[in-house]
């Protein structure tokens, strides 16, 4: 059963796999996931390269054919239907391939337009309010080869909205673009997109993109969905098993490698006064094992605290542990 | 009422001129090829010692040939070299996500560029009629139809070869080859061999030159000839659409319709 469905869910998809197979092999780049979205919800899609992000926004856009599951998009069964899902449904698939490089920003959004079936004239008001929202104004008549690729990607973005859909599903959306672009684009999502109460799936590697933007992530990894849960509780789940140990003074460096072979990633810093000792436990009852170590070393622990793990590092630990 | 198709019609037409009229060098370096082509075959041949220059028929016919040539291999590559070129730049995917249909979206581009094509079509006949002094009759309501049985086969034949292209990405020697084949096809000699009516361009070569070169109405051709046409026509074009298809659910089954 898909988690939290309910008769508000707008993307459903079960035991959705995918099986390439060659001469030599088989890959199996989606192995039977299923999840949900329901209206009006950001979420946030991660995974590692090759993890299966691409290939099933593709399936749920009906570009891949699945090797087996079913996807209904607001109630229509994509596999069958992909025509009428693609009332519903828009994408940016690769950054700022997805435009016309020969034509200009505004015939892009016409163009795009016409394939809903929309007349020039029936979406002026639209175009006008896309154009300044997107920051493109400067560049109505210019041609997408001559605009910067964070200008492209925005208008990528731009030509999927002009789609007037319910759905947005973006797959890195901001990859390739500088430090101040990404911020616009992410603002962008945040602000103007959530706004109009678009349901979007975004599938990117920019972590405080995610974390800015979404309320709730689906990891994947070999194909495989390893957490599927808000992102507020995530970073909860790891704060109950995060730990920072003080030790005054420095400790010395046998220390250090007892701590890494016996706590995976523990991290050990020195603040000048304390030694720091960030561990990840995932047994609360192992925190009596840091305690013997300290005591059979005769070390003096100043303090212990529970600290908020980066949304980055609880992404890197999953995806690690699940390996 | 809002028309939807009459829209997404609207919009393919004019992305089609926007992008011919932004490749200008494309255009006319296109009618300059296909045009010294023509130079080549015509003087060269009378060089041979050939009679093209005095032989008034062969030469009108000649210029019939490579005018449906021209048109054909427009038609063609619409198909061959578009299809693949929107693979390639990552359009050919918001192409297929409209709600009207990728098969809408192929058939209005058919249309739009038969149009076109006139662009560059019309200039490189004039060319020729001019440089041969020969100047052949355009009885329009025989022509056009004539001429949009016979370019079928060229996108049914486009069809085929984009469907390869998007599963196997480095087909483009094979697109080349297969436009100087389409010379073949339309210089069969159908009075000889009647069973070369049934391959594509050949008769409807035929059929165009008797109403350019002798004048002849559609009303007076034979019957049988023009069924024969018709089926020819719809024959290219149907095999070529069912072979795309196909393609394409191996492309969509093996993920390649966007890679490039």
């Amino acid at each position: 059963m898909i988690k939290n469905f309910n008769k508000n869910t707008i993307i459903y998809c079960e035991n959705l796999t995918k099986v390439y197979k060659n001469k030599k092999q088989e890959v199996r780049a989606i192995d039977g996931i299923s999840f949900g979205l329901k209206r009006g919800e950001i979420v946030g899609f991660l995974g590692p390269n090759g993890a299966g992000k691409t290939t099933t926004i593709k399936c749920l856009c009906r570009l891949i054919n699945p090797t087996q599951g079913r996807i209904f998009i607001d109630g229509v069964d994509v596999i069958k239907k992909p025509n009428f899902a693609y009332e519903k449904i828009s994408a940016v698939l690769e950054g700022n391939r997805n435009i016309y490089w020969r034509m200009s920003t505004k015939e892009n959004l016409e163009f795009f337009a016409s394939l809903m079936g929309y007349s020039p004239q029936e979406v002026r008001h639209r175009i006008d309010e896309l154009i300044e929202t997107f920051g493109l104004k400067e560049k109505i008549g210019t041609e997408a080869r001559f605009l910067s690729r964070g200008m492209q990607q925005k208008l990528a973005i731009a030509c999927a909205l002009i789609k007037d859909t319910g759905i947005l599903l973006l797959d890195e959306p901001t990859i390739g673009l500088d430090v101040e672009t990404t911020y616009e684009v992410k603002d962008l999502l945040k602000r103007k997109i959530a706004q109009k109460g678009k349901t979007v799936l975004l599938s990117s590697h920019n972590m405080r993109v995610v974390e800015d933007t979404c309320e709730r992530v689906i990891i994947i990894n070999n194909g495989k969905i390893i957490a599927d849960e808000e992102i507020k509780k995530l970073k909860e789940f790891f704060q109950v098993n995060s730990y920072r140990f003080e030790i005054a003074g420095r400790v010395d460096d046998r220390l250090k490698e007892e701590f890494s072979k016996k706590f995976l990633g523990a991290k050990l810093s020195f603040d000048g006064a304390n030694t720091l000792i960030d561990v990840d436990l995932k047994d609360s009852m192992k925190i009596y094992e840091v305690l013997e170590i300290f005591k059979a070393k005769n070390l003096r622990l100043s303090g212990i605290q529970n600290i908020e793990p980066d949304f980055e590092e609880i992404y890197l630990k999953l995806v690690k542990d699940e390996k | 009422m809002r028309n939807r198709h009459l829209a997404l019609f609207w919009g393919i037409f004019r992305k089609e001129w926007i992008e011919l009229k932004r490749y200008p060098f494309n255009t006319i370096s296109g009618i300059i090829t296909v045009y010294f082509i023509f130079l080549l075959f015509f003087f060269g041949y009378n060089f041979l010692g050939g009679n093209l220059l005095s032989g008034a028929r062969t030469l009108e016919a000649f210029i019939v040939g490579f005018f449906i040539w021209t048109y054909a291999i427009g038609a063609y590559s619409t198909l061959a070299w578009g299809i693949t070129q929107e693979a390639r730049a990552g359009t050919l995917e918001q192409l297929y996500m409209t709600p009207l249909g990728y098969g809408t979206v192929a058939m209005y581009t058919i249309i739009a560029n038969f149009f076109w094509n006139l662009i560059w079509v019309v200039p490189i006949l004039l060319l020729m009629m001019i440089t041969t002094g020969r100047f052949l009759h355009f009885d329009l309501i025989t022509l056009i139809p004539l001429l949009i049985l016979t370019i079928a086969c060229g996108y049914g034949i486009g069809f085929i070869t984009a469907g390869l292209g998007l599963i196997f990405k480095k087909i483009q020697s094979f697109f080349q080859i297969l436009q100087f084949i389409f010379v073949g096809f339309i210089a069969l000699p159908v009075e000889k061999y009647p069973l070369f009516k049934f391959l594509p361009f050949t008769l409807g070569a035929k059929l165009i030159g008797k109403n350019m070169i002798d004048k002849t109405s559609i009303f007076q051709m034979n019957g049988v000839d023009l069924l024969i046409l018709l089926f020819v026509a719809f024959f290219y074009f149907g095999v070529g659409l069912i072979i795309f298809k196909l393609c394409e659910r191996i492309a969509k089954d093996k993920g390649l319709l966007g890679h490039y």
